[in-house]
Order: C-alpha cells, then sequence, then structure tokens
C-alpha cells in the first residue's frame, strides 16, 4: 500500500491502543472520594488520625464488595491530599480534588479555619462535603450551607463544660480564673467570649484573659501575671506545640493551678507523650471514648489501637462516621448525582459510631461534650458522671 | 502595673534566655562572618540537633546537656559532606547562589525530618524539665539557667577558638581576605568546610537547648532563624562576643516588651530592634574585636 495510507492505518492502530485503556478505567466502577487533611504543619496530630478514620471506612465498605448504589456496586477511591495545616492549600487542595482528581463528594479537614476554606469551594462548585472536626459555631458562622454538612460538638457546650463540671462535683477553688487563649477562630470564640460569659455565670472572676498568636513559643509573662494574681483556675486555648510549650513553662515558674483545662491542645496523644508526668491531671474536653454504648465504638478503638499501635483519639470516630454518613447518602441516592446525593445526606437519621447523626436546618449535626483528664499517659473520662470511666484527679498534681 | 515579682522574674528569665539565643544564633554568625554564607537552612540545622539529642536521650537516657558534645561533633560530621556537596563548589560565585542553595537545603531538611519522624510535636524530656528555680522573689525555670551556662561556655569556647588557636588564625585570615590568605598558604577551602562544620555544631547544640526548654517539629527551623538574624545584626556578623552580648541584650528586651504589650509582643519587640539596628547601626551594637 502507498505510504498515506499505511501512515493512516499505523496512526489507527495507535489510538486504539491508547483508547481501550480509558475505556478499561472507565468500566472499572469506582467513585471518587476527596479529602484535603494536615498531614504536615502543627495539626498533623489530627490529620493522622483523621486518615486512619476515612480511610478505614473506605476499606470497610470495598471490603465487603464495594458501595451499591442503584444496583451497581462501585468500589470507592479515596483520594488524600496534604494541606500542611494551610487554609491557603486546602482551598487549592479541594479545587483540585473535583476538577482534576474528579472527587463525587467531599470529606472535610481539621479545625474550622481549615475545613470552612474547604467548604467554601466544595460549596461554590456544588459538591457535597461532609466534616467532623468542625465546631458548629463557626462551621454556621460562615454562611448559610447548601452543601456542606459539619458533626461536631457546639463551642458553648465546650465552653460550659468545665463549669458545669466544677459544679456537679462542688469542686472547691477561690473562683478566680486565668484565661489563656490563642488568636484563631475558636480560640476567640471559646476564650474571648464563652468562657468570660460562663465565668460571669457562675460567680467567677476572670484575673488575667491573654491572647497570642498561634504559633507563639514563650508565655513566660502571662504565665507569672497569673501566678501573681493567684488564679486557681487556668483555662487555656491552644494548639498542641503550644500547649505543651505552656504546660511546661507553668511548671518551671513555680505555678501549679488546682484546675487546669486545655482546650484543642491538649486532645492528642503526643501531649501525653511529650509532657509525661506532667501531663497528668491536665484536662480537656472530649466527645467520644470506646467506652460509650454507640454501635461499634468499643471495636473502632480496639481496632485503631492494634493498627496503628497508638492510644485511640476520638478523632478517629468523627471522621469514620463522617465518610460513613456520606456513603450511607451515595447509597440512598441511588445515583452518582450531587444533588440527590446532598439531598439523602440532609436525610441522615441514624446512630453511627460517634453517636446518633441528625442535621438541623443550619446542616449541624450536634454531638454532647464529655470532660477527659489524662491520667498515666491514658484519657479518661471524667464528667459528666453517667459516662465516666474513671475518677477525677483534683487538685492538679505538680508533675515535677 | 505588673509586681517586683513578676518584672524581675520575667527580666532575669529574659537574660538567660538570651544566653540561649546567643548560642542558637552563632553558627549563623560564623558562617555569615567567614564565608559570607546566608545559611538558611540554619533552622533546619538546630531542629537537626534537636532530633539527634532527642532520640540519643531516648536511647541511652543520658542527660541531653550531657550529650550536648556528641550531638554536636555528629553534626559537625554530617556537615561536612553537605558542604562539599552542595557549598563548595559555589566559592567565588558571590553570596546568591550558595544563599539559594541553603533555601533549597531547608525545604528538603524539612520535609526528610517530616517523612523521618512524622510531624509530631517533641520535647526532650528530662527531670527537672518543668522544675522551678526560686531565688528570693525571682523564679526562673531551672531550664533556661542550665541553658544559660551551657550557652556562655560554648559561646566562650568558640570564641577561644577563634581567637587563640592556629585555625582561630587561619579563619580570621579567610575571613578578612581569602584572597591573601591564600597567598600566605592558608588552605581557605577547608578553613570554609571546617567553619560551616563549626556553624552545624553550634547550631546542633542550640537546637538540644531549644528541644530541651520548649518543643519543636519539622517546621520550626523558621522561628529560630527568624530570631538568629536579629541576633547576628545586632551583634556584628562574624563577631562571637558581639552574638552573646546581642542575644542577652534581645533576651532582656523582648521579656521586657513581652511583661508591658504581652507575649505574643516578643517577635514583634525582636525584629524591630532588628530594624532599627539595620538602619542605625548595620555594623552592630558591639565594636568588633580583633577579627
Amino acid at each position: 500500500m502507498n505510504p498515506s495510507s499505511a501512515f493512516r492505518a499505523v496512526a489507527v492502530a495507535v489510538f486504539a491502543a491508547l483508547a481501550a485503556p480509558v475505556a478499561q478505567a472507565q468500566a472499572a466502577d469506582s467513585i471518587v472520594i476527596g479529602a484535603s487533611l494536615p498531614l504536615s504543619g502543627p495539626l498533623a496530630g489530627f490529620g493522622a488520625y483523621q486518615k486512619w478514620g476515612y480511610e478505614t471506612a473506605v476499606n470497610e465498605v470495598n471490603r465487603a464488595g464495594g458501595l451499591a448504589v442503584g444496583g451497581k456496586k462501585y468500589t470507592i477511591k479515596l483520594v488524600l491530599r496534604d494541606d500542611k495545616t494551610d487554609p491557603n492549600v486546602v482551598a487549592s487542595n479541594t479545587e483540585t480534588l473535583i476538577s482534576r482528581d474528579g472527587a463525587l463528594a467531599m470529606l472535610g479537614s481539621c479545625t474550622p479555619a481549615l475545613v470552612n476554606a474547604g467548604a467554601l469551594v466544595a460549596e461554590r462548585r456544588k459538591v457535597p462535603l461532609v466534616a467532623g472536626c468542625d465546631p458548629l459555631g463557626a462551621f454556621k458562622s460562615v454562611r448559610k450551607w447548601q452543601y456542606a454538612w459539619a458533626i461536631f460538638f457546639e463551642e458553648g457546650d465546650l465552653g460550659s463544660a468545665p463549669f458545669r463540671m466544677m459544679a456537679d462535683y462542688g469542686l472547691q477553688t477561690n473562683k478566680k480564673i486565668a484565661v489563656f487563649h490563642d488568636n484563631g477562630p475558636d480560640g476567640q470564640v471559646v476564650g474571648g467570649q464563652i468562657w468570660p460569659a460562663e465565668a460571669k455565670k457562675g460567680g467567677y472572676t476572670i484575673t488575667t484573659a491573654s491572647s497570642f498568636p498561634v504559633d507563639t513559643q514563650q508565655f513566660g509573662a502571662m504565665i507569672g501575671q497569673a501566678k501573681g494574681a493567684g488564679a486557681e483556675i487556668v483555662l487555656a486555648d491552644a494548639i498542641p506545640p503550644q500547649a505543651i510549650t505552656m504546660r511546661k513553662q507553668m511548671a518551671a515558674a513555680g505555678y501549679t493551678p488546682k484546675l487546669l483545662v486545655m482546650e484543642k491542645g491538649a486532645e492528642p496523644e503526643q501531649f501525653a507523650q511529650a509532657l509525661g508526668k506532667l501531663a497528668n491531671g491536665v484536662l480537656v474536653g472530649g466527645y467520644w471514648d470506646p467506652s460509650f454504648p454507640y454501635p461499634g465504638a468499643a471495636e473502632l478503638g480496639k481496632r485503631f489501637e492494634a493498627e496503628a499501635k497508638q492510644t485511640q483519639s476520638q478523632h478517629i470516630a468523627d471522621s469514620f462516621t463522617a465518610a460513613q454518613v456520606l456513603f450511607d447518602a451515595i447509597a440512598a441516592a441511588g445515583a452518582l448525582d450531587r444533588e440527590k446525593i446532598n439531598a439523602a445526606i440532609g436525610k441522615t437519621d441514624k446512630s453511627y459510631v460517634v453517636g446518633p447523626v441528625k442535621f438541623d436546618a443550619e446542616h449541624a449535626s450536634r454531638i454532647p461534650i464529655t470532660m477527659v483528664q489524662w491520667q498515666g499517659g491514658k484519657a479518661v473520662v471524667v464528667w459528666p458522671k453517667e459516662r465516666a470511666n474513671g475518677k477525677l484527679v483534683f487538685p492538679l498534681p505538680a508533675g515535677n | 502595673m505588673p509586681g517586683l515579682e513578676l518584672v524581675a522574674s520575667g527580666l532575669v528569665g529574659g537574660l538567660l534566655l538570651g544566653g540561649m539565643l546567643a548560642l542558637i544564633a552563632l553558627g549563623l554568625s560564623i558562617a555569615l562572618g567567614v564565608m559570607r554564607l546566608v545559611n538558611l537552612a540554619h533552622g533546619e540545622l538546630l531542629v537537626g540537633g534537636a532530633y539527634l539529642g532527642y532520640f540519643l536521650t531516648q536511647a541511652t537516657g543520658i542527660d541531653p546537656f550531657a550529650g550536648l558534645g556528641v550531638v554536636a561533633v555528629a553534626m559537625a560530621v554530617i556537615a561536612l559532606p553537605l558542604h562539599r556537596l552542595l557549598v563548595a563548589p559555589l566559592a567565588g560565585q558571590g553570596m546568591e547562589a550558595p544563599m539559594m542553595t541553603m533555601f533549597g537545603v531547608s525545604i528538603v531538611l524539612q520535609n526528610l525530618y517530616l517523612l523521618a519522624f512524622r510531624a509530631d510535636t517533641r520535647a526532650i524530656d528530662t527531670p527537672y524539665a518543668g522544675r522551678p528555680l526560686q531565688w528570693g522573689p525571682i523564679t526562673v525555670p531551672l531550664t533556661y539557667l542550665i541553658g544559660f551556662v551551657v550557652s556562655v561556655v560554648a559561646v566562650a569556647a568558640v570564641h577561644l577558638l577563634v581567637s587563640r588557636t592556629a585555625f582561630g588564625r587561619d579563619l580570621r585570615a579567610a575571613s578578612a581576605d581569602p584572597v591573601a590568605a591564600a597567598t600566605l598558604g592558608v588552605d581557605v577551602g577547608r578553613v570554609h568546610a571546617l567553619t560551616f562544620s563549626l556553624g552545624a555544631a553550634c547550631a546542633a547544640m542550640g537546637g538540644v537547648l531549644v528541644g530541651t526548654a520548649f518543643s519543636f517539629t519539622p517546621n520550626t527551623g523558621a522561628t529560630w532563624l527568624l530570631v538568629s538574624f536579629a541576633v547576628v545584626v545586632l551583634g556584628g556578623i562574624g563577631n562571637v562576643f558581639g552574638t552573646l552580648v546581642a542575644g542577652l541584650t534581645l533576651g532582656v528586651l523582648q521579656s521586657a516588651g513581652a511583661l508591658v504589650l504581652g507575649d505574643g509582643y516578643r517577635d514583634l519587640v525582636g525584629l524591630v530592634l532588628f530594624l532599627l539596628a539595620l538602619a542605625f547601626r548595620p555594623q552592630g551594637i558591639v565594636a568588633a574585636t580583633a577579627r
């Protein structure tokens, strides 16, 4: 045959060969679920737990043969991107996950700055996004959401918990409080508004209220002031690196209040690991423990500890639940249609590992708060009494 | 108005912290002074030292300050091939190329730490980590006093090395005029390599201090790099004694700023001083001694 028709034949053959794999991929029947997580940066501790929660939920569905949607089975492909604890990166990751990775729906990052940044992008692109790890006040205050959904606790419950606990147990203090909070969005809400309001209600005096940039390394002046004012209660809101440094510097300044609450920062295991004995007695608000009477709670905790070889964290529960809620909604929608999936999420009304999930008109599902205390490297639920699995240690041990 | 106890403790604590800042910044000062190298990976070398100290203490149980020499030598040894491969080939090509190279090294190291050690916040635990030292109305962290003593000894040792030994003489000659020094028989390349190692060793020791007194993650280096620049500029580039004075000054002034404005403003105080020094006395607040 002549050269040009030979060339054409070869070209057709090449294109056919290239097209075949593409057709293959479409026939594999998978759903892409995207998530941007802080896998590095100061919040990497939380990101690691969430990654496990999301991956475990995905693996469970895939091992059972896939997600049944409208009579067909689909493998779930979870695509994770590291946002380095930077809201700008969350936004660009979310955009990439939706436009380039082909995500059908999204799962959220952690903490308001990151989750809300991603949710705004998903909202604009009309992609459903389910998130744990986003205090509901901070979530709802951004805008009236159409496509973003949050399962977490209310800051008001968190802020009032130490006060309710002190009242319930009748703890004796001089009712003087020192508040240390970072100037991030939830630090300002909890430390700047809720705690002062609760203190006033309960007849407490706030002797010092100090705020600081999220990445501060030195707390000498504010610790000195609190010590000088004789505050027996310290309420702090800071992320883990800062909480660790703060606790050390308090001890090194010879300041041991009777009650020390460190929101956010004292939550992950690395807090207790970095501080050793100094972590004993530190309180932090919690919302889940494997001992809670919810379906699969105990098993999830055991599974995490066996696989990750670390102590369990409550973040495995809200992330695992967020993923399950999303998958159940996709199945209930009966089609890979974002509008239908979004509507199905709104109709969720079921008990999951983290507790009962039902969204209100503002797309928020509330989890009740408990108080957890570090005792010998273990996180013990100490309040409310009906959920407690250990005894409250009061006052705070000096640790040095 | 804060009470006497608070002010006195704050200022003394600031002085002790300042001593530590001097050691933390010393490596940067030496590299800049002798090799004209703006070591943008200084913070990561510091964090590397913190990790070395952390794992050494975990593995052997020895006190981090006792193991300081081991960490310093280890980092010095690691730094030599780093210099050979990345910095030496760029000798004589101006300041920008090595600076950008070190910037790249900084990013690579941060991610290596992340891969190897995860992003968890770590702290070197010691029995005295949370212990206060009380002296009349003054309360300071015991770790700060120990860190201060270690820093002053280390800075003094480096000062003696630079001013009294043969290597120090070669170092000063190579820094003043590398061409003339070379013609007089000084192996400038070797001097630079050893200087880089010395700078890295000092940064590593500073890292152990940071790890013991505070906490660290793979990304903590950047904060300390900024502070180090402020100290180096205040003290006069390459001036070892000046670095000590500048560190102490900065420590006290930062603490004073914190007492008046709040802890969140420490960095502001430091960086404003940095700008003022650059504007009005770029050669540093301390007159250069025999260099």
